[in-house]
C-alpha cells in the first residue's frame, strides 16, 4: 500500500508524461463520434496533409528553441521562398530543379545572416529575427512591385511573363503516393515526416544534438567543454531557415501561384505546434517528437471542428486554449514535480 | 533573541527535521555547521517564512513567531541572505536602485521616485558598508564579489533583529571577507543576533561565538568554550571521525608543464615554475592574485602577452579551449552553476559532455555507454544518487560538484585544472573529492587553485603562493606553518 | 443608335488626353501641378488591391497631380491617424479606400472641416459631403449567384466561404441570403472560412474537412478569389473536379489560369476590374473637386466572366481579358469632358 502522498505524486507524474497523448486520443474518438467521415484513412492523411507545412516549420523552430533561441522569420522565410519559386519559373523561366535549389539556399542564407546577427553582433534572437521578418516581407515584393506572381502577368518592362511553374514543381504538392488505399500519400506529408525522422535523430540521438540542448541550457559551460557554441547556434538558424524554405516550396507547389503573403499565421500556428511540443511525454523543452504531435493536434482540433462547422473564431480561441493548456502542464505541473525531489 | 523548540518538518514522505532545539541572544554570532542535507536549507527558510514548521514552538524575543511568508518575517525582523547571489539582486538596476528596493516594495514609499533622494540615501547604505562603488553602475556589470555585499546590503536595510547568512564569503576574496567580518563585528556590538551558516574554517575561527552543528535533522553538537573546538565540531556534524589527510608528497616525475616569464597583471614580475608529472600543485592567493588569468591562458581563453608555455617539452600556446583540450589540458571550472552544470541534463549527459565523440558510433550516441561511464564514475567518487539517469538538480552541491569533477576524469589528460573545486561543498565530500584527485593523479600534472589555504594543504603536494601576480611562496606539504602561508597570501611574507 | 454612340464615346476616350490638354480646366486642375490627393489604404496586400493603386496611379497621372499613398496595412486606428496625417501634409483630395466605418467617421469629418474633399471606396461613411464609391458587392454575388442557378437549377447542395465582419463581404452575404429565399431547394450544407494568410491554403484546408463531412456538396459558393483558389485546391485534392463547381467573385491572372486549367471546378467569377475602380476613384474625387455635384454611391458596374468565354478567347492574363471584354476594361462613370483619362 503507498501513502496517499507517493500515490499523489505517481498521479501527477503520469499526468505530466502521458496527459497530453491521452487528450489527444480522446479527442481522436470524441470526433470519430461526434463527425461522420472523421475516422476514416483518407481523413487522416488529409489532416497529416494540413499540418506538413506548418509541422515543417515548426521542427524548424524547434532547434533554434533547442540553442535557447527563437525565429521569428520563419514565416517570411517560407512566404519569400514561395514568391522566390514562383519568380524563378515563371519569370526566370528556370526548372523546378532550379528553383527548388535557389529557394534552399535563400533559406540557408537567411539563417546563416540570422546566426551571425545573434552570435557576432550579439543582437538579442527575438529583436534578429523580428528585424529579418520585416526585412523579407517586404524584399519579396520588390520584384514584382507587389504583385502576385502568375504567368502572363504585365512586368516592370511592360513584357509579360511567359513561364509557368513546372509539372516536376507541382508534383511535389500534389502527387500522391500509393499505400493500401490508391493515390493515398500526398508528397508533402511524405516529406514532413522524413524531416520530422531526421530532426528527431538528430536532436536526440547524435552527439551534435546533445552538445545543441547543452548550449540550450548553459552556453558558457558548454563552452568551456570545448564545443564550438557560436557554429552551433548559427547552424540552428540555418536549419530553421532551410526547413521554412522547404516548407514555402511545398506551399507554392500547392497552391500554384506566387501569392502575396505574410506568413504571419505559419509563423504563428508553427510556434504553437512547437511550445504545444514541450508539454508531450512531459519532456519540459523543445523535442522534434512533441512538435510533430504538437502540429497533429492542433490539425485535428482544426479538421474535426471544421466538419462539425465550427465557426473559424472559435477555432483560433480553441487553438489558444490548447496552447494555454499545453504551457501549463509544462510549466506548473512539472514545477511542482520539480521541488519535492530536493528539499 | 530568537528560541526554537521541537521544530519538525517533512516533505511528503521525507523528514527534514526532526526536533531541532536552538537559541541565539542578541549580539551573538552562532555559526551553523551540517553535512548537505542534514537540513540546514530547511531550517533557514522556516525561519525566513519560506515554509511553515510541522510542528514545534518559535519565540521572537519573547513573542511568539509564526511568520506567514517571506515578507512577514522580515517586518517582524529576521532577515535572510540566500547562498544564490543572483535571487538578492536585480541585475538590470543600478546598485543604487537595488540597494533601496526593499524601501520601493513597502507600501509606505511614496509613488514618485527622486533621483536626488534616492542617490543620497543609497549612499548612506553604501558608505555604512563601507562600500565603494559607483551608484550608477547596472550591477549586471560588477564583479561576483560585489554583488553579494549589494545582496547583504539589501538586507541589512531592513534592520534586522536576527539576520541570517547563507555561504556570505563563498565567492568573496579574503580582503573582502574582512570587510564583511569587521560589518558583522560591528552589528554584534549593535545587538543583532547572527546566525552564519558556513563551512569555512578561517570563518568561522574568526566570528564564531558558539558553533551549532545539524545532522539528520537534529542538533548534534554544541560548542560554547572558547577556543572553540573545531576538530569536534567537524565530528559531530559529520558523525564520524575523519581520518587525518596527512599527506606524503610524491616526488615529481619529470616536468609537464612549464611556465617561462608570465606575465599575469600587468606591471608585475614575471613568473616562473613547473609541474611534474604525477605532482599536485595547489596555487593559492587572495583575488587580484592572477590566479584566475593563469587559468584562463592555461585554457586557451585569454593569449599570453609575455613568456611562454611548455608541455611536455613542446611550446603550447592555446587560442581556444578545443586546442587546450586538444593538448590534453582539462579545466573543471570554478562556480559549477555558470560554468559547468547543465541544469536540463541528468548526470550521465553531465559527466560525459566533453567527450560525447567518444561514446557515439555512426554519428548516433550509445545512452547505454554513457550510463556505464557515469555508473564507474559514480561509485569511484561516492556521488549520492538513485541512478545515472537523475536530473543533476535534484543532487546536492557537493554531488554535483563531484559530477564536474568527475566530468573531467572521464579520460587521461595531461594537465588537469580544478579551480576552486571546493567551492559550496562540506567537508567529507570535499575529502571525497581530494582523495580520487589524489589517487589519480599519476600520468598528469594537476594544478589546483584554491582561496582557503586548508584546503590547499589538504590536497598539494607543494604550494605555491601567488601574491598580485608574483610567486609569493612556495613549500613543500610537510610541517606547513599556516601563518607563513597566510602572511604570505596577503602581502605581508 | 446605342452602337453609334458607344463608337462615339470610344473616339472620346482614344483623342481624351489630347483634347483635355487644350480645353480649358476648372481650378483647381488649370494648374495639376499644384494639386495633390492622398490615398489612405486599410488594406493593400493581394492583386486586387495593387491593382486597385495601379488605376489610382494611373488615372492621377493622367490628371497630372500630385499623389500620396499612405498604407495602414489592416490597422483602423492607424488609417485614421493617416487621415489626420494627410490633412497636416496640406493635401487638396483624399481617397479613403476600405477600412471601418467607426473609426473613419471622425477622421473624414476631420478632413472636411479642414476644407478637403474626400471620397471612400468601399468603406460606409455615411456622411453627405463624401461620395460613396461602390463596386455593388451585391450584384457581384447576386450575378455570380445567378450563374450558379442558370447552370445547376433550383435545386443543389451548397458550401459557402465567409468571414463576417468584412464589408465586401458582407455585402455579398446579402445576396446569398436574398438568393437563398427565393430559391427554396438550395441547402446551405456548411459555411466556413478564415483570412489566415496565405488564405487560399488555409481555406484549402477546411473546405477538405467540409467535403468529407458533408459529401451531398455539389456547388460551393466562394464570393472572393482566394476563398475560391483555396475550395479549388481541395477540390482537386480530392478528385472530385467533375462533381463540383465553384462560383466566386474577384479576379486575377493567376485565378485565370486556374479557372482555365483542364477540369477545373471554378466554373464562373464576377468581377469589376479593380484597376477602373482605381480610376474612377481619382475621377469622382477630382470632379467633386472641380466643384461639380456627385450623385451617391458611385457604382461600378461589375462583369460576369465563364469559364467557356474564357475558353473560347483563349484568355490567358488580366490584359486579354480586357482586351476581349471591352466592358470590363472601362467604366463609364464619373466623365467629364475636361478630364484626361489615362493612356491605354
Amino acid at each position: 500500500m503507498a501513502e496517499p502522498g507517493a500515490f499523489r505524486a505517481r498521479l501527477l507524474a503520469f499526468a505530466i508524461r502521458y496527459g497530453f497523448l491521452l487528450l489527444l486520443v480522446g479527442l481522436v474518438l470524441y470526433f470519430s463520434l461526434a463527425a461522420p467521415g472523421f475516422a476514416n484513412p483518407r481523413s487522416a492523411v488529409f489532416v497529416l496533409q494540413s499540418v506538413a507545412i506548418t509541422g515543417i516549420l515548426a521542427l524548424g523552430v524547434t532547434t533554434t528553441l533547442v540553442v535557447g533561441g527563437f525565429d521569428l522569420s520563419i514565416g517570411a522565410v517560407a512566404t519569400s521562398s514561395l514568391m522566390l519559386a514562383a519568380y524563378s519559373m515563371v519569370v526566370l523561366e528556370q526548372p523546378a530543379y532550379v528553383a527548388v535549389a535557389l529557394c534552399l539556399l535563400m533559406g540557408a542564407l537567411v539563417g546563416l545572416i540570422n546566426g551571425l546577427l545573434i552570435v557576432k553582433c550579439r543582437i538579442p534572437d527575438l529583436l534578429a529575427t523580428l528585424g529579418m521578418m520585416f526585412l523579407l516581407i517586404g524584399l519579396q515584393r520588390i520584384p514584382t512591385q507587389g504583385n502576385s506572381i502568375a504567368t502572363g502577368m504585365t512586368l516592370a518592362d511592360g513584357e509579360t511573363a511567359q513561364g509557368s511553374f513546372s509539372a516536376a514543381f507541382l508534383w511535389l504538392g500534389r502527387h500522391r503516393f500509393d499505400l493500401v488505399i490508391e493515390r493515398l500519400v500526398p508528397v508533402p506529408v511524405v516529406i514532413f515526416l522524413l524531416i520530422a525522422l531526421a530532426i528527431w535523430l538528430f536532436l536526440g540521438f547524435t552527439r551534435h544534438g546533445r552538445l545543441m540542448y547543452a548550449i540550450g541550457s548553459n552556453a558558457r559551460a558548454t563552452a568551456l567543454v570545448g564545443a564550438p557554441v557560436a557554429r552551433y547556434k548559427i547552424a540552428a538558424y540555418m536549419i530553421s531557415g532551410v526547413t521554412a524554405a522547404i516548407g514555402g516550396v511545398l506551399l507554392a507547389a500547392r497552391l500554384g501561384r506566387g501569392d502575396i503573403a505574410s506568413g504571419n499565421n505559419l509563423l504563428l500556428d508553427s510556434v504553437a505546434a512547437a511550445l504545444i511540443g514541450f508539454a508531450v511525454l512531459g519532456a519540459a523543452r523543445p523535442n522534434a517528437f512533441g512538435t510533430a504531435m504538437g502540429a497533429l493536434f492542433v490539425g485535428i482540433l482544426l479538421q474535426g471542428m471544421t466538419m462539425l462547422n465550427a465557426p473559424y473564431y472559435t477555432q483560433d480561441f480553441v487553438k489558444g486554449a490548447v496552447l494555454v493548456i499545453a504551457l501549463m502542464f509544462t510549466f506548473y505541473l512539472s514545477s511542482r514535480r520539480g521541488p519535492s525531489m530536493r528539499h | 533573541m530568537l528560541a526554537l523548540h521541537g521544530l519538525y518538518k517533512a516533505f511528503g514522505a521525507n523528514q527534514v527535521l526532526r526536533g531541532v532545539d536552538l537559541t541565539i541572544d542578541a549580539g551573538e554570532v552562532v555559526v551553523l555547521m551540517g553535512a548537505n542535507g542534514a537540513g540546514k536549507s530547511t531550517l533557514v527558510k522556516v525561519l525566513s517564512g519560506y515554509h511553515v514548521a510541522d510542528d514545534g514552538v518559535m519565540t521572537l524575543a519573547g513573542n511568539a513567531y509564526h511568520p506567514v511568508d517571506a515578507r512577514d518575517a522580515i517586518r517582524q525582523g529576521i532577515v535572510t541572505v540566500h547562498q544564490a547571489i543572483d535571487d538578492g539582486v536585480i541585475p538590470d538596476l543600478s546598485v543604487a536602485d537595488n540597494l533601496l528596493l526593499d524601501r520601493f516594495a513597502s507600501r509606505d514609499h511614496g509613488l514618485w521616485v527622486s533621483a536626488r533622494t534616492l542617490r543620497r540615501e543609497a549612499r548612506q547604505v553604501a558608505e555604512a558598508m563601507g562600500m565603494t562603488l559607483d551608484l550608477d553602475a547596472r550591477v549586471a556589470e560588477l564583479s561576483v564579489a560585489d554583488r553579494q555585499l549589494i545582496g547583504i546590503a539589501r538586507a541589512l536595510a531592513h534592520s534586522p533583529r536576527l539576520l541570517i547568512l547563507d555561504e556570505p564569503t563563498s565567492s568573496l576574496s579574503a580582503a573582502e571577507a574582512e570587510r564583511l567580518f569587521n560589518l558583522l563585528d560591528r552589528l554584534r556590538e549593535q545587538g543583532v543576533a547572527i546566525l552564519y551558516i558556513s563551512h569555512r574554517m578561517t570563518d568561522i575561527r574568526r566570528l564564531a561565538d558558539r558553533i551549532v552543528c545539524l545532522r539528520d535533522g537534529r542538533v548534534s553538537g554544541m560548542f560554547d568554550q572558547k577556543p572553540l573546538d573545531l576538530p569536534g565540531a567537524v565530528q559531530a556534524m559529520l558523525g564520524q571521525t575523519l581520518e587525518a589527510t596527512a599527506i606524503q608528497p610524491v616526488a615529481p616525475g619529470p616536468a609537464v608543464l612549464e611556465l617561462h616569464d608570465i606575465v599575469l597583471a600587468p606591471g608585475s614580475k614575471p613568473v616562473s615554475f613547473a609541474v611534474g608529472d604525477g605532482e599536485v600543485v595547489a596555487l593559492t592567493g587572495l583575488l587580484g592574485s592572477g590566479m584566475e588569468a593563469l587559468v584562463a591562458m592555461l585554457f586557451g581563453q585569454r593569449p599570453l602577452s609575455q613568456g611562454s608555455l611548455r608541455l611536455d617539452g613542446r611550446d603550447y600556446a592555446p587560442n581556444t579551449v578545443s586546442e587546450a583540450l586538444a593538448r590534453g589540458v582539462f579545466l573543471a571550472a570554478k562556480d559549477r552553476s555558470v560554468n559547468g552544470v547543465v541544469a536540463d541534463f541528468d548526470i550521465a549527459d553531465n559527466m560525459t559532455l566533453p567527450f560525447l565523440k567518444a561514446f557515439s558510433t555512426g554519428g548516433l550516441l550509445r545512452r547505454s555507454r554513457q550510463r556505464q561511464a557515469a555508473t564507474q564514475m559514480i561509485e569511484r567518487l561516492g556521488i549520492v544518487c538513485q541512478s545515472p539517469q537523475d536530473a543533476i538538480g535534484t543532487l546536492s552541491g557537493g554531488n554535483q560538484q563531484k559530477v564536474m569533477i568527475g566530468r573531467w576524469l572521464q579520460a587521461p589528460c595531461r594537465l588537469l585544472i580544478l579551480d576552486e573545486p571546493f567551492q559550496g561543498v562540506d567537508i567529507g565530500a570535499r575529502h571525497d573529492i581530494g582523495r580520487q584527485i589524489r589517487a589519480t593523479a599519476k600520468g598528469r600534472a594537476t594544478l589546483v587553485c584554491v582561496s582557503e589555504i586548508d584546503e590547499a594543504i589538504e590536497i598539494a603536494d607543494r604550494i605555491i603562493v601567488l601574491h598580485e601576480g608574483c610567486i609569493a611562496g612556495e613549500q613543500y606539504n610537510q610541517d606547513i606553518d599556516l601563518g607563513v602561508l597566510a602572511a604570505q597570501a596577503a602581502g605581508h611574507g | 443608335m446605342l452602337n453609334r454612340l458607344a463608337i462615339g464615346l470610344a473616339a472620346t476616350l482614344t483623342l481624351g488626353p489630347a483634347l483635355a490638354v487644350a480645353q480649358e480646366r476648372p481650378a483647381p486642375f488649370d494648374a495639376p501641378e499644384e494639386v495633390s490627393i492622398a490615398v489612405v489604404r486599410y488594406i493593400s496586400t493581394g492583386d486586387f488591391f495593387q491593382a486597385y493603386l495601379a488605376g489610382v496611379e494611373a488615372q492621377a497621372e493622367a490628371l497630372g497631380v500630385e499623389l500620396r499613398v499612405l498604407d495602414s496595412r489592416q490597422d483602423a486606428a492607424l488609417q485614421a491617424d493617416m487621415v489626420d496625417q494627410a490633412i497636416a501634409l496640406g493635401v487638396d483630395g483624399i481617397i479613403i479606400q476600405h477600412g471601418l466605418s467607426e473609426s473613419m467617421q471622425e477622421a473624414a469629418q476631420r478632413a472636411i472641416d479642414a476644407g478637403i474633399d474626400v471620397v471612400a471606396f468601399d468603406v460606409e461613411i455615411d456622411n453627405p459631403a463624401i461620395p460613396q464609391i461602390e463596386q455593388s458587392n451585391y450584384l457581384l454575388g447576386e450575378l455570380a449567384l445567378e450563374q450558379a442557378a442558370a447552370d445547376n437549377g433550383d435545386d443543389f447542395t451548397a458550401g459557402y466561404v465567409y468571414v463576417p465582419g468584412i464589408a465586401p463581404l458582407d455585402q455579398r452575404n446579402a445576396a446569398w441570403e436574398d438568393f437563398k429565399a427565393a430559391h427554396p431547394g438550395v441547402t446551405e450544407a456548411a459555411v466556413f472560412g478564415t483570412l489566415d494568410n496565405p488564405i487560399a491554403n488555409a481555406v484549402a484546408n477546411q473546405a477538405r474537412a467540409v467535403i468529407q463531412a458533408n459529401p451531398a456538396i455539389d456547388v460551393f459558393f466562394a464570393p472572393y478569389n482566394e476563398f475560391a483558389a483555396g475550395v479549388k485546391i481541395a477540390v482537386d485534392e480530392m478528385g472530385l473536379g467533375e462533381d463540383i463547381s465553384i462560383y466566386s467573385a474577384d479576379i486575377s491572372t493567376s485565378d485565370i489560369a486556374a479557372m482555365r486549367e483542364p477540369g477545373s471546378p471554378w466554373a464562373a467569377t464576377v468581377a469589376t476590374n479593380p484597376t477602373v475602380v482605381g480610376e474612377v476613384s481619382v475621377r469622382t474625387l477630382a470632379l467633386l473637386m472641380a466643384g461639380e455635384t456627385i450623385e451617391s454611391p458611385v457604382i461600378v458596374p461589375p462583369t460576369l466572366i465563364t469559364q467557356d468565354f474564357l475558353d473560347d478567347n483563349a484568355i490567358d492574363s488580366m490584359a486579354t481579358l480586357s482586351e476581349k471584354m471591352p466592358q470590363f476594361a472601362h467604366a463609364e462613370v464619373a466623365l467629364a469632358d475636361w478630364l484626361p483619362l489615362p493612356a491605354r
